[in-house]
């Protein structure tokens, strides 16, 4: 193993220690990793069911079935650490501490939203925690975190960014140039690419020719690791092995996750392309009861541990859409608001008419 | 004051920037070792080191989305995009990140980002060395499309650019990199965004241009007052994006006829705009149609000096335009 370089801020100790990828992990980490993906679970369904009575107006793009990978990758990022999500990773917001009120703000594109209302159910970031609000267009927050990890290169901080898209993303340009440029300046960056078989409507086959899409890594010189995306413990381990090598100055790491969205594509798709035994083979290996059974296993489990922290999460998401419900919508000419670094109201709003003047001097 | 080319006056204004703060980076392809096809940033790599003057891959993309993603993380990028012809691998990461990325953050996510972009014809360049898409980019609000025609409007703008908290896109002529001189200041200053300059006095008629094409309509407005006597107003946009329009309206308020000159093509050119504002808000003023000297419809710019001849917007046809909103 490659000695990490130093590290500058010494403040967290979280950064320096060394993770062992071959040890067990703890009590406490297997049931907070249990204990996020049955949240992330709980606050997508009440975000579905929302959607489904017509409360909030938009879409939404759930990740169901891919919170291993969800919680895995994102797990124990630090504050100064950038999140690059695409439209499917609404709640890593959950990962890096983002608060539910703000969150379901955005659901009902409300003003207390971290974007004031601008950006549809899928665009969702948060400056003060650094996660990059994404863009519609598949692949571009890699290349826009590649640019904030050769920053952080730049500025000499241990921050680390971790980006993550579909399989799909892997057949635009922009996700080669990121990786490509990723490893030729070895930047401190983790590509979690998230293998659920599915690009909206179009299946993995038709995507590429290879089976496990983590050995693209190869040809930009950079570690590239295939894990079941199904496997909380899995995914954690690969992340916090490639987010501490990022961290110590080894360089970026691809890590595919093969995993499965339940549902459609977003919420007003049937997802009839696919057969109902290829979703059943996918169910039975819902990430959630293989958590709960591995729990059981170790002795670490109680229903009534479940039960008490389903009740929470519920509180937590009613005082949430409460908050939400009760915020207003923003006024109709903040619209016209941060475009640039300044106010271009008045010259949108007051234009003047001009007369002729006649010129004095001819 | 020394005489300085548009292209010293760029390159001194990279250092200064440079030196005066370590935010500031420029990369770009061959812009290290080699100091850029055109030698703008030559000697810089020498100067600040290859981690502040990055010899990129081969790919505009990555260019600009990495440059906008370390100006998010607190960086101040100089992108190059070596000739205008080759932006369009980076127009996802320009307009879909960079114009709106303050937008949909409600200005919590910000891109202090100059794209230093080489354009224009008139050299032979053909269709892939040769254009004028500086429109694409007026469309597209929160971006600033700065085009200067003069070594200390070049100077002082691209300082200015690189000291702005927004997306500049700031486009440099390559004809006017060695044909202009102009004595430029060794001191630091700015040239202010989003203002435009009267180039030269004049009562008759308002002739409105920028980057090299201002150039030839100063000339115009020579040959005119040797032909004719006539005063042309020549204003310098300088800004495309967001406009200054007070300073034509007010010329316009004063002359009452106008010729606009650009070498992007015709529809939806920044005469476009420019004519649609004064039929808008200053209708009453006019005593001539807005006039306009644009490069055709077409493509791009064809290689062969006599359909290039007929692309370019020249003094010739500046002149006939100008005359004919005279005469009208």
């Amino acid at each position: 193993m490659t000695k990490p370089q130093s590290i500058k801020s010494p403040d967290n100790e979280r950064q320096r220690e060394d993770f062992d990828s071959r040890a067990p992990l703890g009590e406490t980490i297997l049931r907070r990793l249990y204990s996020y993906m049955l949240k992330c679970r709980t606050v997508e369904e009440r975000i579905r069911l929302l959607f489904r009575q017509g409360r909030f107006s938009g879409n939404y793009f759930a990740a169901v079935g891919q919170e291993a990978t969800e919680v895995g990758a994102t797990m124990d990022l630090l504050a100064e650490d950038t999140i690059a999500p695409s439209h499917r990773n609404f709640v890593t917001h959950i990962m890096k501490g983002t608060p539910l009120t703000l969150m379901f703000a955005h659901i009902f594109l409300r003003k207390d939203s971290p974007d004031q209302g601008r950006c549809a159910q899928a665009h969702c970031g948060y400056a003060p925690l650094n996660i990059i609000t994404p863009a519609s267009t598949i692949a571009a927050q890699l290349a826009i975190g590649t640019g904030v990890a050769l920053a952080n290169k730049m500025q000499k901080k241990a921050s680390v960014v971790v980006a993550l898209s579909g399989e799909g993303s892997t057949s635009l340009g922009l996700w080669h140039e990121s990786l490509n440029f990723a490893g030729v300046h070895h930047l401190p960056i983790v590509f979690v690419l998230e293998n659920n078989l599915w690009a909206e409507s179009v299946p993995a086959r038709l995507q590429s020719a290879v089976d496990d899409f983590s050995i693209k890594a190869q040809a930009y010189g950079i570690r590239g690791i295939t894990v079941d995306g199904n496997d909380v413990v899995a995914v954690y381990r690969a992340s916090q092995d490639a987010i501490r090598r990022a961290r110590g100055g080894d360089g970026p790491t691809l890590i595919e996750c093969k995993t499965y969205r339940w549902y459609g594509h977003s919420e007003i798709d049937p997802a009839k392309y696919r057969t109902v035994e290829e979703l059943e083979y996918w169910k039975s290996r819902d990430p959630i009861p293989a958590m709960e059974r591995y729990l059981q296993q170790r002795g670490s489990w109680a229903e009534s541990w479940k039960e008490e922290l389903l009740a929470e999460f519920d509180k937590e998401i009613d005082d949430a859409i409460e908050f939400a419900e009760k915020s207003p919508y923003p006024d109709s000419e903040e619209a016209l608001d941060h475009v640039f670094s300044f106010s271009i109201r008045e010259r949108e709003l007051n234009r003047k008419v001009w007369a002729p003047q006649i010129s004095t001097s001819g | 004051m020394p005489l300085t080319t548009y292209i010293d006056a760029i390159t001194g204004a990279l250092r200064e920037e440079m030196a005066r703060d370590e935010r500031v980076f420029i990369i770009g392809e061959d812009v290290g070792a080699m100091g850029g096809v055109f030698k703008v940033t030559k000697g810089l790599q020498e100067e600040f080191g290859s981690d502040r003057v990055i010899d990129s891959p081969l790919a505009e993309g990555i260019i600009v989305s990495s440059s906008i993603g370390a100006a998010m993380a607190g960086m101040r990028p100089v992108p190059e995009i070596q000739f205008a012809d080759f932006i369009a691998p980076a127009m996802d990461s320009i307009v879909e990140q960079a114009a709106k990325l303050r937008y949909r953050s409600a200005g919590t996510q910000t891109c202090p980002l100059t794209v230093r972009v080489c354009y224009g014809g008139g050299t032979g360049g053909g269709l892939y060395h040769s254009q004028t898409n500086t429109s694409w980019f007026i469309q597209t609000p929160g971006l600033m499309v700065v085009a200067p025609s003069s070594p200390y409007d070049a100077k002082g703008l691209l300082k200015a650019a690189i000291r702005n908290d927004d997306p500049v896109l700031f486009f440099e002529h390559k004809k006017l990199y060695r044909s202009t001189k102009e004595e430029v200041p060794a001191d630091d200053y700015t040239v202010p965004l989003m203002k435009a300059a009267i180039k030269r006095k004049g009562s008759d008629v308002t002739a409105i241009s920028h980057g090299y094409m201002l150039q030839l309509t100063l000339q115009a407005a020579e040959k005119m007052k040797e032909e004719s006597g006539a005063e042309v107003e020549v204003i310098d946009l300088r800004t495309l994006a967001p406009l200054d329009k007070d300073t034509f309206l007010e010329s316009v308020a004063r002359t009452s006829r106008v010729v606009v000159v650009h070498e992007a093509n015709r529809t939806l050119g920044i005469g476009a705009e420019v004519s649609a504002i004064i039929a808008e808000e200053a209708f009453d003023c006019l005593d001539a149609p807005v006039a306009r000297v644009t490069a055709p419809d077409i493509p791009a710019i064809p290689a062969c000096p006599p359909l290039e001849k007929f692309y370019m917007p020249s003094v010739e046809k500046i002149v006939a335009a100008l005359k004919r909103t005279l005469d009208y």
